[in-house]
């Protein structure tokens, strides 16, 4: 009985709740100090942070960190039960007679023992409808991959969409043109369009489970002569609403050494879709993703040539204020459902989970989360694997 | 402005709130189902034998591992094979699913080496060729067998198994079971369980055709993932194609220690059957019509282990409804392909344990008999032939209660 009543607890206090998620401060203007009223090209992302003005000069620097405390049991069994630091980020950018901007994020990951240069970028800024940009970039299939920073997550873990399909946070060599069309601060079209290096072999051949797109994200140099490319439309009709469209496509293995074709050219294509749209004083964000793969002959019924899997997740704000000392706080509760379907001609190969969270912001840079997650797993075969988590996380921006 | 009462009045409501958003939530989550809850152990097939010490126990775990472990192609998958782990054929280390299946061939004695035999490697990395069937060989289709109980099977002295046998059936029961006597290859020394100079007792495999569990492991490795060990180094290869194309595989040979291989044969080794269902007045009935027509002639209920140096495994009774002897199956189960000594109408005889949870691990089907062309006990037994006609027929007369009993006896072991 408890159980059932939990989630009409939940709404009896959203509901009663004096201040909704118009009581949290919008994404725009919540930790932005570099763009005052400008609308971020996209919310949340490479310029949508709080960053320490001025330092040496003109360059920005910040960053955020993120930890957490896990307890994670399958089956019954205790797989994991302690505390990482999940990631510490460094970020910076600078402004070059407004004309040139050089942005920068150094990622250390599970206690700095992996370190990714995960976004350098240089943007060359020309007009509003048409911009330049090359470098190290973040490829925008989803909109998560674009916004992923903890301390903007309601829930302490990333959607599995963006970890276990996609893999998020997803940063490649590329280059190309951004630009939006419309009012910049209301109805508007953006998009960017990228060649990138792309996923590389390895989405099969370091795999050892099945056709893996995150095995082979890593592609920081050109190991084809194949550029993929890579491009995102959204409408925003205004800032409540985000709807975006992505597309991918490229070949991922080597084919010709030395001018000699030593394999045939085989593809990745990518398709999604996402929105961000907040509505009765709750957000819905939700994002689904389509992936092809070209598999060798020889690999075909074991590694998947067809993949899918989308995440859905309501919030909604509330108790502004509610912590005497702490004016600008606020509570928020969330639940996602998560589903990867890693091989889509196959009954089993997939995970689907529930996440049910709360967090609170005492400062609107800051974020403490609980999280419950129930999923289940199932392998080839079909066979159930359920595990459980709790994670006690926390991050901040600094 | 408010008064310090108010003021501690909404603090305290605030309290309240939150806590109604957070009580649930930790209520929902502290409640031992919503956190997942533990199998029994005998509902499994990837239990570990009662009384291991722990030391035992650090080798089942470790083995566990290197069992289910998958090899990507940069860890020397290949270059051609069959699937990517043991587990990816032993489903929860079960049997397998027809999309799993094997198939070796041969002519006559002639393993056709030179052909890409004994069995058929359907899958390639990139780079090679996988293998087509040549044609004009004798092929048997075969699905991956479970793994639990390899120990206690392998712990049953020889002496108890050869005593079943009746090659000639000098008792006139027409049944005439016969082992399957091998050569282990060189590296299964002396020491080792089925290992020595041969020929000894095969008691693995569909035909028996294999007497230890080490080089059980060792062919799964090179045969099935094309994976090179310390015990067979040198990778397989497609004769069909260029030979350009073996080079395919990159990784050095040998491509895993035999250290990993030695922890998956002690995991195999300590692996528990599971357990049996309870005996019901309708089961007891079964039972007995189990043996009364005939079906515990091949299927025996229960051999018993010798000594072992493994505590777990000595002196126990095993329960596998199996002579491990060779019968002739008759035409209708023949694979007209001989595997060492047995010829193409025989198979060993099959043991029944674990049928009770076997469509737990197969998605709700059961794939019965050796390629899995039977979809339920009933149907696996009125395919028999050969030495287990009369036992079939007996069956088949039953009355329908007799033979559901029979069935429900049959399927909770």
């Amino acid at each position: 009985m408890r159980i059932r009543r939990a989630p009409f607890a939940l709404a009896l206090v959203m509901a009663l709740s004096p201040c909704g998620a118009d009581a949290q401060p919008d994404e725009a203007s919540s930790a932005d100090s570099t763009a005052a009223a400008q609308r971020p090209f996209v919310p949340g992302g490479y310029n949508d942070k709080p960053y320490i003005e001025g330092v040496f000069g003109r360059i920005r620097v910040g960053g955020y960190v993120e930890a957490a405390g896990k307890w994670e049991r399958e089956d019954g069994v205790n797989e994991e039960l302690g505390v990482e630091l999940t990631r510490m980020n460094l970020l910076t950018s600078t402004d070059l007679r407004g004309r040139v901007q050089v942005w920068g994020e150094i990622e250390f990951e599970d206690g700095g023992e992996e370190i990714v240069l995960e976004l350098a970028q240089v943007d060359l800024l020309l007009h509003r409808w048409m911009n330049l940009r090359g470098g190290i970039l973040l490829l925008p299939i989803g909109r998560f991959n674009l916004a992923h920073d903890g301390p903007r997550n309601e829930l302490p873990s990333r959607p599995l969409l963006a970890t276990e399909l996609l893999g998020s946070a997803l940063s490649q060599p590329g280059m190309g043109a951004f630009g939006q069309f419309g009012d910049p601060d209301g109805d508007r079209l953006t998009y960017e369009a990228y060649a990138v290096t792309g996923y590389d072999h390895r989405i099969i051949e370091e795999s050892s489970v099945g056709t893996r797109l995150p095995a082979g994200r890593f592609n920081r140099e050109d190991s084809n002569a194949s550029p993929a490319w890579v491009g995102r439309l959204e409408w925003s009709p205004s800032r409540r609403h985000a709807f975006g469209l992505s597309g991918y496509a490229g070949v991922y293995n080597v084919h010709t050494l030395d001018g000699l074709q030593v394999d045939e050219r085989r593809a990745v294509r990518v398709g999604a879709g996402d929105v961000d749209t907040r509505f009765l004083g709750v957000r819905l964000v939700a994002e689904g993703a389509l992936v092809e793969v070209d598999v060798p002959a020889g690999l075909s019924g074991l590694y998947a040539s067809s993949q899918g899997g989308f995440f859905t997740e309501v919030s909604r704000a509330f108790g502004s204020g509610w912590l005497a000392k702490l004016p600008e706080s606020w509570f928020t509760a969330a639940a996602r459902v998560d589903v990867v379907d890693f091989d889509r001609d196959l009954r089993g190969d997939s995970v689907r989970s529930l996440t049910l969270g709360v967090n609170v912001r005492p400062i609107p840079e800051t974020c403490f989360k609980l999280a419950f997650t129930r999923g289940e797993r199932r392998d080839r075969f079909n066979n159930p694997a359920e595990f459980a988590t709790w994670v006690l996380g926390l991050a901040s921006y600094f | 402005m408010p008064s310090p009462r108010s003021t501690r009045s909404a603090h305290a409501l605030r309290l309240v709130a939150t806590g109604l958003v957070v009580a649930p939530l930790l209520a929902l989550g502290a409640c031992d189902r919503m956190l997942t809850t533990a199998p029994d152990p005998g509902d499994l097939f990837d239990a570990p034998l009662d009384g291991l010490t722990s030391a035992e126990q650090a080798a089942f775990v470790e083995g566990d591992a290197q069992f289910g472990r998958p090899f990507a192609i940069g860890e020397g998958l290949g270059p051609i094979f069959n699937n990517v782990s043991c587990a990816s054929c032993h489903s929860g280390d079960g049997r397998g699913r027809p999309e799993n299946i094997l198939t070796r061939f041969s002519l006559g004695a002639d393993l056709l080496l030179d052909q890409g035999g004994p069995q058929l490697q359907d899958k390639a990395i990139p780079g090679a060729v996988a293998e087509q069937l040549p044609v004009g060989v004798e092929t048997s289709r075969r699905l991956p067998p479970p793994v639990f109980g390899m120990g206690l099977i392998e712990a049953i002295p020889a002496d108890s198994i050869l005593a079943l046998a009746d090659p000639t059936d000098a008792d006139g029961d027409g049944i005439s079971g016969r082992p399957n006597m091998v050569t282990p290859p060189d590296f299964v020394p002396a020491h080792e369980p089925g290992g020595g100079a041969g020929p000894v007792l095969g008691r693995l495999g569909r035909k028996a055709q294999t007497s230890s569990i080490l080089q059980q492991t060792v062919d799964a490795y090179h045969q099935d993932m094309g994976i090179t060990t310390d015990f067979r180094p040198d990778e397989i290869a497609n004769p069909q194609a260029s030979p350009a194309t073996q080079a395919a595989d990159r990784v050095a040979d040998p491509e895993l220690a035999a250290s990993a291989v030695r922890s998956v044969v002690a995991y195999l080794r300590l692996l528990a059957p599971p357990a049996p269902g309870q005996m019901t007045a309708q089961r007891e009935l079964g039972r007995q019509r189990f043996e009364s027509v005939g079906c515990a002639g091949c299927h025996v209920p229960s051999l018993r282990t010798g000594p072992s140096t493994t505590a777990a495994l000595a002196h126990r009774n095993v329960p596998l409804f199996s002579d491990l002897l060779l019968h002739d199956m008759g035409d209708g189960l023949a694979d007209y392909r001989s595997d060492g000594n047995a010829d193409g109408r025989e198979w060993r005889t099959t043991p029944l344990w674990g049928l009770r949870i076997i469509r737990d691990f197969l998605d709700g089907q059961a794939f019965l008999l050796h390629d899995g062309r039977a979809s339920s006990v009933e149907q696996a037994i009125l395919l028999h032939g050969g030495e287990a006609l009369a036992a079939r027929d007996a069956f088949a007369a039953l009355p329908p209660e007799e033979r559901a009993a029979l069935l429900d006896f049959v399927e909770s072991r």
